[in-house]
Order: structure tokens, then sequence, then C-alpha cells
């Protein structure tokens, strides 16, 4: 109870605030402005450590039916016109929808018993995102931007978060925040293409310019921070030297690099594309991406939207858990399934299915997590949760844990102690590899 | 707790720190500026710390201009700046930019964000437009205050009630925004719990906050009250209990209105609302009894007010310090003292005893020589920010980095020679054109770090290039397009972008570099100008 406060000198002295801290620099740096090295190449998928974690996120925006994906009630009055099937693992069936995952399910565990209480786009997306509900004067930063910061390294060559959102016709329910976390973390967004904004070099600038002017503003940053120190400039050096790594990994985002075969594999949608990039970047060392596949939202003609979208979910989530495989990274890449919430059993007068927060499903898969496990049971009808029963909290904990991060670990604001999910909430052990 | 005031006291003891403990406080007629640096002069000389030195007359000026107007100065205003030989001209400089209505508009942008986490012009809860002509209208921060909480339906200060009305969905949020913007107190963990850090707070002081404020309603565009309400909570022990109306200081408000809305009330009230929906100005009738005003009341009685007049001192102390007297600027409670206690309770005195006016309170910072420091410090051993012993570096904010931008990067001879007015006029230009860029940048908090998009904003950014980087125009490159002169260039950019002379390396640098691209001069100072606007002394107020 009575936590000390944080104090700063105690934390070490990284490379942030190396950048910061007084430069002792002669005149002799100033002499030969030719003879300054250029930055490095990217980081290469072979420097990474082997155990740096990572996250694909398949963000299913307006809330796909767990009815007609992972946990289907054949035969039932709410359960609709597709049937169920076996999967690799024994007793366990999910929709007829998705016969590729049903062949992988050894390597996926569903979380079918998600009761997240809030129904309603906008509000329900923040808290899938952050894994509880902001509080009166507190923004919490979401998943990405965790781990983000647990994962990302200072000087990374690439960026921390990568979010894909750019099917939702203008609908701007869930943009990537990075909370009480700041800009540092916050994602690098893509909403209009597959490429990111500002990556790519002005075509009225030549490269050996470009570099060249980086280098004097290095010479006067330096010149400046002599006697002087701030976290803050730290940061600002810091952005500065990662502009050239980030410009080159501009190729991460050009599936054109992917030979033809591992193009096909992945196929020719906006969503398999980007799913695809994902991969790219996670191979990079990219902590987060999160693709956004939209729109879910079947209020009307549930079935129809399901029959077009879900055979797509399941071919290229089946595709990259394969292709992770093979590059024998499924062991440090996780991949969750996450919507804002599902939708409700009941089937509307227009053959719809409405917003549903009390019972429906999410799947994550390798990285630190039992294949082939299901964690959760809802009854007959998929009415509500009659075992083990999960909140968004208790789904964060887990997906922490996996990654192998302290899910009870503090941020400070200030000088209060903010532990990543809220105190209280625990991991789910059954799941946990 | 009590372990940790023992440790406390035992560690104020062994070190000696005299005016830490007793000492008296100045007699009130004193000067701000005086009585501020005493009190800090004493504590870094009781550390034994050597102070940095006053910052020169260049850095100084800029210091003064981007805190005041939230630009930097012109080279017009840095020459007659440095070449004054008067003894007053830095308190004519201050009186001068506190008198331009850029003063006032930056001001309120800046107030704007203390009470708006997510502040801009147009979005939900900013108030900029009215704290602007608050701010012309030279209002004390005690009436601001009392409008925003009481906008009541006059014409002139019926936009403070955005303030509120943006929060009317969630009392919580409004309880601890109101607390935290004038009272420098976060209460929110003392919504589930006891506060777990602070011995003065209670569940029931942030229940009994909200109490003041939950009967707060939307009528359809217009703020409005109830004429009763009743907040109940779940204690961690016991039964649920009945919130009293309580400020934080413990004092209670009596009253016979702590009851739920009857049936009939609560018809009416919808019918009021359905009412406004089809004429927008159908009266709201008022309670006879206004929380809201009660709080007001108890807020800035004598000894309650104490919270108020603090949070404001410390809140302006950290805009033109960098760093409050107490950090974080919402944890202003016993557990967490003042850096400097008799200062900030002298500087809470005084502005309460002159009427809360801010500009006084300003005037007398910004006049100190504690304000004045330098920001570089000659040795290894850097004074911690505490001790107030050397100046910080302060991001700028989004509308600094803008407005001093598009001024940084426009042809110096545009602000030369022109009469007050006009001058006025331009400078509103500046801060205007530089709106689109500044909603791009993020807003400086506590450990702030800035992040990878806005270098690569900067780097690859159309925007930049040409607006403000481009040789098109009235602009910086548009005038020294035909400088043959390498080193007139440069000094004539340092001058205009740094707001000071060159120094010795720039000319042995910057130089030879443009003179090595003899043949296209124009790019090699385009490059030039990049590395000085996107270096760190652009970037920070130093």
């Amino acid at each position: 109870m009575n936590r000390s406060r944080c104090n700063p000198s105690e934390h070490a002295l990284g490379r942030r605030a190396f950048l910061g801290a007084t430069a002792a620099i002669g005149a002799s740096a100033f002499a030969d402005m030719t003879g300054l090295d250029v930055l490095g190449t990217p980081a290469l998928a072979s420097d990474l450590k082997k155990n740096q974690k990572r996250v694909i996120m398949l963000w299913l925006a307006g809330g796909a039916s767990q009815l007609e994906t992972w946990d289907p009630k054949p035969g039932a009055s709410t359960g609709g016109p597709f049937r169920a099937i076996p999967t690799d693992v024994p007793g366990v069936h999910i929709s007829e929808l998705m016969p590729q995952m049903a062949k992988r399910m050894k390597h996926v565990c569903i979380m079918r018993g998600l009761d997240t209480k809030n129904g309603d786009h906008g509000g329900a997306a923040k808290i899938m995102m952050r894994g509880r509900r902001d509080e009166a004067g507190l923004k919490y930063p979401d998943l990405g931007a965790v781990v983000a910061r647990e994962m990302g390294r200072a000087d990374s060559k690439v960026p921390d978060y990568v979010t894909f959102y750019t099917q939702t016709e203008g609908r701007g329910m869930a943009p990537g925040e990075s909370g009480f976390l700041g800009a540092r973390y916050a994602p690098m967004e893509l909403t209009t293409n597959n490429v990111p904004e500002y990556i790519r070099k002005l075509e009225t600038i030549s490269d050996l310019d470009h570099k060249t002017r980086a280098d004097l503003r290095d010479l006067l940053s330096k010149q400046f921070a002599k006697g002087r120190y701030s976290e803050a400039m730290g940061s600002h050096n810091e952005a500065y030297e990662r502009v050239r790594g980030i410009m080159a990994s501009e190729t991460l985002f050009d599936i054109e690099k992917e030979p033809q075969k591992v193009r096909d594999r992945y196929g020719p949608t906006q969503f398999a594309q980007q799913t695809l990039i994902a991969r790219r970047l996670v191979e990079a060392g990219v902590p987060f991406v999160r693709v956004g596949r939209a729109w879910w939202d079947s209020h009307g003609q549930n079935f129809e939207t399901h029959q077009e979208m879900v055979p797509e979910l399941d071919h290229v989530m089946a595709t990259l858990i394969d292709d992770l495989k093979d590059r024998g990274m499924l062991d440090d890449v996780m991949i969750v399934t996450l919507s804002e919430f599902g939708r409700t059993p009941n089937i509307n007068a227009s053959l719809g299915r409405d917003h549903f927060a009390s019972a429906w499903s999410s799947t994550i898969t390798g990285c630190g997590i039992k294949g082939g496990s299901v964690y959760g049971k809802t009854d007959e009808k998929g009415n509500k949760v009659v075992a083990e029963n999960v909140d968004a909290g208790s789904l964060f904990a887990t997906i922490y844990r996996a990654l192998g991060i302290n899910p009870e670990k503090n941020y400070y604001v200030g000088s209060r102690p903010i532990p990543l999910v809220n105190p209280g909430v625990e991991a789910i052990e059954d799941v946990l590899a | 707790m009590r372990l940790l005031r023992l440790v406390v006291l035992v560690y104020l003891t062994f070190t000696g720190t005299r005016s830490l403990i007793a000492d008296e406080l100045p007699p009130a007629d004193r000067a701000i500026d005086s009585v501020i640096d005493q009190l800090v002069d004493a504590r870094i000389a009781a550390e034994k710390i050597s102070p940095a030195p006053q910052a020169d007359d260049a850095t100084l000026i800029r210091r003064l201009t981007l805190d005041l107007q939230g630009r930097i100065p012109t080279t017009v205003e840095l020459n007659e700046f440095i070449n004054s030989k008067k003894s007053d001209k830095r308190s004519q400089l201050v009186e001068r930019l506190m008198a331009s209505p850029a003063f006032d508009r930056y001001q309120a942008i800046l107030f704007d964000s203390m009470l708006n986490s997510d502040p801009g012009r147009g979005r939900s809860g900013s108030v900029r437009d009215y704290l602007t002509q608050a701010m012309k209208d030279r209002k004390p921060w005690d009436r601001i205050f009392r409008e925003l909480m009481l906008p009541g339906d006059d014409e002139k200060t019926k936009s403070a009630g955005e303030f509120l009305r943006a929060r009317v969905q969630d009392a919580d949020r409004m309880t601890n925004d109101v607390s935290v913007a004038f009272f420098g107190v976060n209460v929110s963990c003392a919504q589930c719990h006891d506060h777990p850090l602070v011995r003065d707070w209670k569940q029931d002081h942030f229940f009994g906050m909200k109490s003041f404020l939950a009967r707060t309603y939307d009528a359809n565009g217009q703020l409005a009250e109830r004429a009763a309400g009743l907040v109940k909570f779940k204690p961690t022990k016991g039964p649920e209990r009945e919130a009293k109306l309580m400020f934080l200081t413990g004092a209670v408000v009596e009253t016979d209105t702590l009851r739920e809305l009857t049936k009939d009330e609560q018809k009416k009230e919808k019918e009021i609302t359905e009412k406004r929906k089809k004429e927008k100005n159908a009266p709201i009738p008022k309670p006879d009894f206004s929380a809201r005003e009660k709080l007001v009341e108890v807020a800035l009685k004598s000894k309650e007010a104490e919270f108020f007049a603090r949070n404001i001192v410390n809140r302006l102390w950290h805009r033109f310090l960098g760093y409050g007297l107490v950090n974080p600027l919402d944890q202003m409670h016993s557990e967490n003292p003042a850096s400097h206690p008799l200062l900030l309770k002298w500087l809470a005195r005084d502005t309460a005893a002159h009427q809360y006016d801010i500009r006084r309170l300003v005037r007398g910072i910004v006049m100190s020589k504690t304000y004045s420091r330098s920001s570089q410090y000659p040795s290894e051993a850097r004074p911690e920010d505490r001790y107030f012993a050397v100046a910080q570096l302060k991001p700028l904010t989004p509308q600094q980095l803008a407005t001093s931008l598009k001024i940084a990067t426009t042809d110096p001879k545009q602000y030369e020679g022109l009469k007050p007015d006009e001058f006025e006029k331009r400078i509103e230009q500046a801060e205007q054109s530089g709106r689109g860029l500044a909603s791009l940048i993020a807003q400086p908090t506590d450990n702030f770090q800035i992040g990878v998009g806005e270098a690569l904003l900067f780097s690859n950014g159309d925007r930049i290039m040409k607006e403000y980087l481009t040789d098109g125009g009235s602009t910086l490159l548009g005038s020294l397009k035909n400088e043959k002169d390498a080193k007139v260039a440069i000094e004539t950019m340092i001058q205009t972008v740094f707001v000071r002379n060159a120094s010795e390396l720039e000319r042995k640098s910057l130089v030879p570099y443009a003179e090595e691209r003899k043949d296209r001069l124009p790019e090699a100072y385009k490059q030039i100008l990049w590395a000085m606007v996107t270096c760190p002394e652009f970037r920070f107020n130093h």
C-alpha cells in the first residue's frame, strides 16, 4: 500500500538519456562534413533476438459473429443455416465456413466465454483495444502501444506499432491510441493505402542531400546539447535518427518484393495483402501490427455477410499460420483475432444479428499459448457464458503473460503506479503453454 | 504512512536545510520577483549548488516571446532588444508583449489545454474563444472559474458552459477534471477506494465533489442544473453510503436537497429538453438551490481557497519555469510537499490578496532572475530540476512550433518598418497560417517524448517543403535566392531562425557546406535551413 514514488534518477541511463545528455564535441567534429557516416541499413530478421515476441492482430471491425466462426450452434433456433465441422482437435467444432482453420486448430486457442459488457462500437472498441475502460482523466494505452513499449527497441530501424485501417469506409471507430505513453508509442496508422505517410522521400530532394542535411542537423544538435539535458530532447534526436531506418523499411510495405508464390498463397484481397505485409513487418522486428478487416456489422443479411467474409478470414489466417510455421516464427509471433464485440444469437427481422457483448469469441494462436485449447462455454443457444467467463482485462493479462510481459508491471503517471491490467485481474493459466 | 513522515522528519533534521522547515513568510508588500529570487536562492545556497548564469539577451527575448505570445521574436525585435542600453528594457519588453492581443490569444490556448487534455478549437469541451475574450477583458482567475462553473444564460458567458457541457455524460470525469484543473487534485483513485498514498482523501471526498456536479445536465445545447440529487457509493467496507456536498478540505455544505428527483420533476426536465428542441431559446428553470454555485462559494472561501490559489500559482509557475513547485501538477497534497513551501504559500497568499490577477502573477514570475537563468549548465553536475538553478528545456507547444516556423522561414524584411498595428496583424497571420501544421504536432505533457511521426513529417512532408521551405513568395529562402555570399546567407538564417548571431563553429562548418555546393547555392541554403528548424535549438524553448 505504501508504494514509494518512482525516482527518475533510478532509471538507468538508457540510450535516450545518453542522446539527450551533454555531448562534448570539439571543433574537429565540424571540420569535415563529408566524412560523416550515413546511417546503417535496416535490421534484418536474422539480427533479431530469437526470443523477441511480436503480435499480429486481425481486427474484425464492426463485430464478427461468433456463431458463424468459432462457436457455432447448429440445430439451435439461434444457429442459422451453417453447419459445424470437426477439427484436427478432437471434440472441437467450428463453423463450416472455416474448413482451412479446421485443419489448424491444434495451434489455436479459442476463447468462447467473452463477456465484455459494452455493445457500443466506439466504447467497446476502446475497451477491447485497451483491455479496460478509460478512467476519468486517464487515457490508457492500447495493446499495440504497450507491446511497442515493452518489445520495441529505442533505436529500432522499423516502426514499433503499425495499424492498417483502410477498409472502414470512413468509420473512425477504432483508432490506435498510445494514451498516457504519449506520442513516442503512437501507431503508424495506414488509413488510405498500403504505404505509410511520409515514409517516402519527396521527389524534390536527392537521396544524398536528404542524408547530408540530416548530418547537418546532427551537428547543430550536438552544438546545442552542450551543457544541456532533457529526456524530451533525447527523444527528439532519437526520432530523427530513426528516420532513415524507417524510410528504408518502406520496402517492407511493398508486397512486390515477396515471391509470386507467396503472394498467391495469401490471395489477392486487400486484407490478404495487408496480412502479408504484417508478416513482413513482424519478420523485420516490428513488435505489433494490427490489420483491420471491415465491416462485419451485419444488422441485416448476417448470413450473406458472413458467407462472404468468413472464408476470406479462414483462408488468410490459415495461410498466415502456415507461413509463420514454415519460417519457424510461430513460437515467437502471436496471432490474435478480436472485435469490439460479437453478435446476438437472436436473428432479427432483417435476418441480421445485432451487437452482442455477453457471450462471444476471440482466438489466440502461436507464441506462448496452448494450441488446441478451448476456454469458455456458452449455453445451448449461445445466449450466455455458462463456464469460464473472460472479460477484456483477463484476456489482456493472458496475452501479456503469453508474450512474457508481467501484467502487474507498473507504469507511472506522475507518482501514481498504474499496472498493465487493473489490480486483481489475472491471466488464464489454463491456456498458457 | 506514519513511518514515512518520521523518515522525512529525520531527513530534514539531519540535512539541516533550515528554509524547508521554519523561516518566516516574507512581508506581503514585497515585489513578487524579489520574493521568488530570495526564496529560490536561499534554497540553492543551502544545498551548496551554484546556479547557472543569467541567460544572454538574445535567449531572454526568445524565451519571453515564446512564453508570453507563443512565437519566436523577429530579427527587428531581437536587434532592438539587444542593442538597447536602457536599464528597464526587460520590463518594457514584458509590458509590450503582454499588452498585445497575441498574449491574450496564446494564454487562452494554454488555459484551454489546461482544462481539456485533448484541446483544440471546436473540439468537445473547448472554451478557447471564451478564454480569449476573458483574457482580453482582463478577467481575474476566480471570475473565469466562476463563469466556467456558472455560465448562466448571459450571451457573454454562455459559451463558457461548454467545459462542463462536454462532460455531462460522465459525472466522474467531470468531477475529476474540475478537481484537477482548479484545485490541482486528482481524486480519481478515491473513486474506488480511499486514496492509497494520501491520507487526506477518502471516497467521501471524491463523491462529495461529485455531489456538487452530478446535478448538471444538458438541456439540449445549454448547461442546466437540477434542483436536487443524491450520489450514493459503495465503500470498500460496509454498507452503501450517501454522499454529502463535501469540498476537498472536508468542508460540508448543508442542504435539504440530497434526494432523488421525484417522477414529476423528471418528467418536467424531459419536457423542457423536448421543448428546447423546437424552440431554441425556451427558458430553463433555475434551481432554488444550486449545488454548483455552492461549490464556487465554498472553493473561494478564505480558508478553503488555499487549494484554488495554490493551484493557479503552481500551474503558472510550471507554465513559465517548465517544472512545478509541486509535481505532478495534479498531486497537490500533504504527502507530496512543494519544493519551496514558503514560496508557494507566499505566492498563493499574494495572488488571492490581489484578486487572482493573472497578469500580475505572470509579470512577477517572468521578471525574476530565477526565470531568466541560462539552460546551459557549465559542469557535468547538473542540479536537479526542483532547485530551479538552471533553466529547463521546454518543448514547444504545437502553436509555438507552427507560428515560430512561419516566422523563421519568412523573409525578415516582411517584419521591418511596420507600424505597431500592422506588425500585430502580421503576427496574427503567422499564427493563422500555422494552424494546419499545429494540428499535426503533439501537445507536450509530463515526461513528453517526441515520436518518429513528427520527424517523418518534417523529413518527408510535402507541407513543410511547400509552405515553409520554399523559395517562392516572401520567404526567407526567397530572399536568399540570389545571395552569392554564403557567409551573409548563413548569418541571416541563424539570426532569423535561432534568434541570435552565428557562432564561430557555425561559420566554420555551415559556410563551407554551402560553398562546396556553389553551383546550387539555393538548394544548399534549403538543406541548412531544414537542419536548423529540425534541430532541438529550434524545437525547444531554452
